[in-house]
C-alpha cells in the first residue's frame, strides 16, 4: 500500500487539508495502522508546542512590525557587502604579468621586426603599389577621397609628353621613346591611347608612336 | 689555366651589374608570310637592360630595314609592339606616314622602346613586332587592323593631299618667296604652339578631393563640317576633366562611321591647349543625332608651381569617315580660325615640308612639292 506523504498528514493533523483531500486522507488513515500512528505523532506535537506558546509571555502590542522588517533587511544587505569585501581581501594579488601578455608583447615584437624587415627590402615599385592598394582600400572603406598626383598603379594609365609615350600597368611600364627630332605633337584619344608625333632627324620621316590601353 | 680562371673571374667581376647585354630578350619579328613588306635587317646595337632599384629597365633600339616587296607605292606603314610580360593590357605602334616607297625600294623603321618592370618578374621579356598595316598610294591598305591604322594613315594621307595642294597654290599664285613665308610662319606656329603633358585613365575614379563640376562645351561650327556638335558637356574637378557626353547630328546625306571631337581646354590663367580627342565609332545615317560617350579621365599634371584649373572647353569636329571609306577633314580655312589656329599642330606633311625647308633651302622644297 501507498502511504501518505508526512507533508499531507501534517497538514491533516492541522487541520488545514482541503475538504476532499481531508476526506481522501482520513479514509487512507481508517485502513493504514502506519500513518495512523504517523498522524497521531503529529497531533501529540502540535498539543506540545500550543502549550509552549500558552507558557512564553506576552509579545508586546506596540511591536512596529514594518520597522523590524526593515532592520532584518538592512542586516542583509549589511552581511551581504561585508562578504563581498571580504572576498576581495581573499583573492591573491598579482605581482607578475600574466604569460599570456608576455606571449602577446613578443610576437607584437616579432611582428614589427618582421614589417620593417619586408618593408625595407621590398623593391620600391611593389613598395609604391602595395602602398597604394592600402590607400585605395582605405578610401574605399571610409570613404574619404584621397589627393594623388597620378592614378593608383593598378589602374591602366596611357600618358603623353613629349618626351615620349607610355602605358602603366600594375606598376610596369611600357615606353615608346621619342628619339632626336624636331619638336613633337602629343595627342590623346579618351578611348585609351596616347600619341606623340615628330620629324625624326635622322630620317627626316614623319613618324607617330602610340600606346593603347585594352581592347584596342 | 688557374690564373686564367682568376682572370676571368675578375674580369667578370669588374663587369658593371647593372649593364647587362641583353642576349635573352631579342624581339620576336613575325609579318604575315603574303606581307607587301619584307625585314630585310634588324639592329638591335644600343639594346640594354639594368637594374634601377628594385626594377628592371629595357631600352629596347631596334633599326629595322624594309623592303616595299609588292607593285604599289606605299604611302604608310604601321608596326605594333608588344611585350605581354610587362603591359598585358597596353601595347604600342610605330607609324610612318608621308612616305613615298616604290616596289622594291628600302625603308628604316626606328623603334625605341622602354620597358620597367619588376625584378622579381620572370627573367626573359620577349617583345613582339608585328604588323598592323600597310596604306599604298591609291588609298588601299594591308593588314589586320587592330589598332584602326588605316583610319590614322588615310587621316593623315588626305591631310598631306590637303596641305600639298594649299603649298603647291601658294607657289603658283606668290612665287618661291611666298613659300618662304608660308614656311617660316609654320616653323613659329609650331615653336609657339602651346603644349601640355596629358594622362589618360580608363573608367578611373576621380583623385581630386576638389569639388566636382558640369561644364559645358562650347563648339566651334565649321561650315563644311557634315556633323553639327548639338550639346556636350564634362565633368570638371580641379585639373581632372572626365566622361565627356556630346549629342552630334550628321547633317550631310551620306552614312557616318566614325567621327573625332577635337577637344581645348581654357584655363583659369588663360592658358588654352588641345587636350586630345573624343573618337567614336557609330552609325550615323543622315540626318540622324546621336550621343557619344566616353568613360575615361583626362589629367593634366601640374604646369611649375601654377595648378591648372580648368575653366572651360571648346570641342570641334576633327574628321568624319563616311560609310563608303572617304574622310572629311577641315580646310585650311576652317583651321585658319582664331580658335583652332592657335592650338591647332601643322599636318604631318606640313611639318616634314618645313623640315625640308629648313634642313635643305626653298629649292629642295620646291622640288619635293613638284614630286607629286
Amino acid at each position: 500500500m501507498k502511504h501518505l506523504e508526512q507533508s499531507r498528514i501534517a497538514l491533516l493533523a492541522g487541520g488545514e487539508l482541503g475538504r476532499l483531500e481531508g476526506w481522501l486522507a482520513q479514509r487512507h488513515i481508517a485502513r493504514c495502522a502506519e500513518c495512523r500512528a504517523e498522524l497521531a505523532g503529529f497531533c501529540l506535537a502540535a498539543n506540545d508546542l500550543r502549550e509552549l506558546a500558552e507558557a512564553m509571555p506576552e509579545l508586546p502590542n506596540n511591536l512596529n512590525w514594518n520597522r523590524l522588517s526593515e532592520e532584518i533587511n538592512g542586516n542583509i544587505r549589511v552581511g551581504l557587502a561585508a562578504g563581498e569585501a571580504i572576498a576581495l581581501f581573499d583573492k591573491p594579488v598579482r605581482t607578475k604579468p600574466r604569460l599570456g601578455w608576455n606571449a602577446a608583447l613578443v610576437i607584437l615584437g616579432a611582428t614589427l621586426i618582421f614589417g620593417i624587415a619586408f618593408w625595407t627590402s621590398l623593391p620600391p615599385q611593389q613598395a609604391e603599389h602595395l602602398l597604394a592598394s592600402l590607400k585605395r582600400i582605405r578610401t574605399e572603406r571610409i570613404g574619404t577621397v584621397i589627393h594623388s598626383g597620378a592614378a593608383t598603379p593598378d589602374e591602366a594609365v596611357v600618358e603623353a609628353s613629349s618626351s615620349g609615350i607610355q602605358v602603366k600597368e600594375n606598376g610596369r611600364t611600357l615606353s615608346l621613346m621619342q628619339p632626336r627630332s624636331d619638336g613633337a605633337t602629343v595627342s590623346i584619344s579618351m578611348q585609351g591611347s596616347a600619341g606623340v608625333r615628330f620629324v625624326d632627324a635622322d630620317t627626316g620621316q614623319v613618324t607617330t608612336n602610340k600606346v593603347y590601353y585594352a581592347d584596342q | 689555366m688557374r690564373t686564367s680562371s682568376v682572370l676571368l673571374a675578375s674580369v667578370l667581376a669588374l663587369l658593371p651589374l647593372n649593364s647587362v647585354v641583353l642576349a635573352a630578350a631579342l624581339p620576336k619579328i613575325d609579318f604575315p608570310a603574303d606581307s607587301p613588306v619584307d625585314l630585310l635587317s634588324a639592329d638591335y646595337g644600343e639594346s640594354n637592360e639594368s637594374a634601377r632599384g628594385g626594377a628592371l629597365l629595357l631600352d629596347f633600339h631596334a633599326a629595322l630595314s624594309l623592303r616595299n616587296a609588292g607593285q604599289r607605292k606605299i604611302r604608310g606603314i604601321t608596326l605594333v609592339v608588344s611585350a605581354q610580360e610587362v603591359t598585358p593590357g597596353g601595347k604600342g605602334s610605330v607609324t610612318i606616314t608621308s612616305l613615298d616607297v616604290g616596289p622594291q625600294e628600302t625603308f628604316p623603321v626606328r623603334i625605341d622602346l622602354r620597358l620597367l618592370r619588376p625584378l622579381q618578374a620572370a627573367s626573359s621579356v620577349p617583345v613582339q613586332i608585328g604588323l598592323d598595316g600597310v596604306l599604298f598610294d591609291d588609298l588601299s591598305f594591308y593588314g589586320p587592323d587592330k589598332l584602326s591604322s588605316r583610319h590614322t594613315m588615310a587621316l593623315a594621307e588626305w591631310e598631306a593631299r590637303r596641305d600639298r595642294r594649299y603649298f603647291k597654290s601658294v607657289l603658283a599664285s606668290g612665287g618661291p618667296e611666298r613659300l618662304r613665308q608660308e614656311m617660316l610662319e609654320s616653323l613659329t606656329h609650331e615653336a609657339d604652339r602651346p603644349s601640355m603633358d596629358v594622362q589618360v585613365v580608363r573608367g578611373g575614379r576621380a583623385t581630386n578631393f576638389e569639388p566636382e563640376k558640369q561644364l559645358q562645351f562650347a563648339f566651334v561650327h565649321l561650315p563644311d563640317s557634315p556633323v553639327e556638335p548639338v550639346d556636350g558637356m564634362a565633368r570638371i574637378a580641379g585639373n581632372e576633366a572626365r566622361a565627356p557626353r556630346l549629342e552630334v547630328k550628321n547633317r550631310s546625306d551620306r552614312a557616318i562611321r566614325y567621327l573625332e571631337v577635337g577637344w581645348i581646354v581654357h584655363d583659369q590663367a588663360g592658358r588654352e591647349f588641345l587636350a586630345g580627342s573624343v573618337p567614336a565609332e557609330l552609325n550615323l545615317a543622315p540626318g540622324q543625332q546621336s550621343r557619344i560617350f566616353e568613360n575615361a579621365t583626362l589629367k593634366f599634371p601640374q604646369l611649375g608651381a601654377q595648378p591648372l584649373a580648368i575653366e572651360s572647353m571648346t570641342g570641334f569636329v576633327s574628321s568624319v569617315e563616311f560609310a563608303d571609306g572617304t574622310l572629311w577633314i577641315p580646310t585650311r580655312g576652317d583651321l585658319g580660325s582664331p580658335q583652332l589656329q592657335r592650338v591647332m599642330a601643322s599636318s604631318d606633311e606640313e611639318q616634314r615640308l618645313a623640315r625640308i625647308y629648313r634642313k635643305k633651302g626653298l629649292a629642295a622644297l620646291v622640288a619635293e612639292l613638284n614630286k607629286f
